[in-house]
């Protein structure tokens, strides 16, 4: 079976009923309140009272925490230690590591990136979790994102994938008849380098046979396109919308106002 | 005059030396059943892809005569627009996957999408193509997850959800089982029989022999023979042009020399053969 290279999980919840566009809209302004404002809480106080709250609402929490512990953490937790030693400015030290010292400034700078960047993966984590990535692409597709644009990003999601069990299908049949995978680094990598020809070249005669499948279902129809899923975009969805986009102007304005 | 009209069809492709189709000239009516054999590198796909606007359209190259379908020349429209009359099928069905969409009835609605239909409209068609094709319980599967038959059906369904009126079929069951060939084979045949012109390179000769109208024999890009099925894929002309034909034309071939077949035309499927041999007691 092969796997697929999307996030999305089926569930039903408030969270996956908003129109992409709106779920869009709310991971950009998290994004932007997160890196464009000064203040030192503001992306914990946006990690813990938002994004935790709605990883419930859209019944995905479990594989929220997941990907949080076994990913963003641990990447967040090393940008935190690698900032807060290299990053050469305040006076005061904490505590010194050899010849790498950490200072006030330092872990708080430090801690600031690396909680913005907690913030920023967790939004986009939380956003492809309960949306479906060919509804999101059908939704701004209608709204005038041009479709070969679409066409791409969806298809590349769905190809690697095909194109990773091919490459393994390549090694299979290449092992089967002597191939040496085992031995050391540098004479694996000479016996493989001539297996990436067919892989490439393949696919370059696939690319054009599906270009021909798509043509001859009409994807360069000059005619305007209709779409099979109706995506709901309720008076709701563009309040909200509006109101993220308030919040995010107002709050980048009165800290450009404070400064 | 006829549905579909090839004249003097020459055709070449970039940095090929030899034409891939040579002074082809053929007609056929509408609702048609037309089957072409012929060897590999015989110009069975390059029709195809004539038929269906792809040459000169997408693949560059020298071309000369004309092509015509419903009284248009080939040359004379755009691909976007002739495929909206004129559906292509092509035997690798791995590759006819869209990849933009993730379920079968997604897929299915592709082309209807790009077409402008209407939603309510969309789903009606793309439910009563599945269900000729059979592939109804297919629906909220991952086009990837199927097998080759299975995906071969969806190929097909999804250009007969666009309502075509010739279609085009490039060895559309070549990676079914015999039960599944019988079965698109029919579908195929009522399809015809409604008034669908339909083109279809196949090498499963016995399927030809019982569905298809007409058979025409290509051979290094020029048309060799053409006839009922019953003449040309008895003929001795295939035989000795290397032709795969039927065992049972071969068997009866043989039988014929020692006098056991007596019958003046050559069987192809098993049911003539069983009911034309004579056991000499």
């Amino acid at each position: 079976m092969h796997e697929r290279l999307s996030f999305y999980i089926k569930r039903d919840s408030l969270l996956h009923r908003l129109n992409p566009l709106t779920k869009l809209t709310l991971v950009l302004a998290l994004i932007l309140l997160a890196f464009l404002t000064p203040w030192y809480w503001i992306a914990p106080f946006l990690f813990v009272f938002i994004l935790i709250p709605l990883s419930f609402i859209g019944k995905v929490w479990r594989e929220f925490f997941f990907t949080a512990t076994r990913l963003i953490f641990p990447a967040a937790g090393f940008l935190f230690v690698m900032q807060a030693l290299f990053q050469p400015i305040g006076e005061e030290i904490i505590f010194q590591l050899y010849f790498l010292d950490a200072t006030q400034e330092s872990l708080l700078f430090a801690f600031r990136n690396a909680m913005r960047i907690t913030v920023m993966v967790s939004a986009f984590t939380v956003f492809l979790l309960a949306t479906h990535p060919s509804e999101l692409m059908s939704d701004l597709t209608r709204r005038g994102l041009p479709g070969q644009f679409a066409y791409v990003i969806i298809a590349t999601l769905q190809i690697l994938p095909q194109m990773q069990a091919k490459a393994q299908t390549i090694i299979a049949a290449q092992r089967s008849r002597g191939l040496d995978t085992e031995s050391t680094i540098l004479k694996r990598a000479s016996a493989i380098l001539p297996l990436v020809g067919p892989l490439v070249f393949g696919s370059l005669v696939e690319v054009e046979e599906r270009a021909i499948a798509i043509e001859a279902r009409g994807f360069t129809s000059k005619k305007e396109k209709t779409s099979l899923h109706e995506i709901p975009d309720t008076p709701f969805d563009k309040a909200l919308r509006w109101a993220l986009i308030s919040i995010t102007v107002l709050s980048i304005m009165l800290n450009l106002w404070l400064s | 005059m006829a549905f579909v009209n090839i004249q003097n069809l020459t055709y070449k492709y970039p940095l090929t030396k030899t034409p891939a189709l040579q002074n082809v000239n053929l007609q056929i009516e509408q609702g048609e059943f037309l089957a072409v054999i012929g060897a590999n590198g015989a110009g069975k796909s390059t029709l195809c892809y004539a038929l269906a606007g792809f040459v000169p359209h997408f693949f560059k190259g020298e071309i000369s005569g004309e092509v015509e379908v419903d009284g248009i020349a080939s040359s004379k429209s755009t691909l976007d627009e002739w495929v909206m009359n004129v559906g292509l099928a092509f035997q690798n069905p791995f590759n006819q996957i869209s990849g933009a969409k993730y379920t079968v009835f997604e897929e299915i609605a592709f082309g209807l999408e790009n077409m402008g239909v209407p939603r309510e409209q969309m789903k009606h068609r793309v439910e009563e193509a599945m269900k000729l094709t059979g592939i109804s319980n297919l629906a909220d599967r991952s086009p990837y997850s199927l097998s080759g038959g299975q995906q071969q059906r969806v190929a097909l369904t999804s250009i007969l959800v666009m309502q075509p009126k010739l279609l085009v079929l490039d060895e559309p069951t070549s990676q079914m089982d015999p039960i599944g060939t019988r079965e698109v084979f029919a579908v195929i045949r009522d399809l015809s029989n409604s008034g669908i012109t339909v083109v279809m390179v196949e090498h499963k000769i016995e399927w030809v022999a019982q569905f298809a109208d007409r058979v025409v024999a290509l051979k290094d890009g020029s048309i060799l023979m053409e006839g009922k099925p019953s003449d040309v894929l008895t003929s001795e002309i295939l035989i000795e042009n290397g032709f795969g034909v039927s065992r049972y034309t071969l068997a009866a071939r043989e039988a014929k020399k020692q006098g056991l077949w007596k019958k003046e035309k050559l069987p192809v499927t098993l049911l003539e053969a069983a009911e034309g041999f004579e056991i000499n007691k």
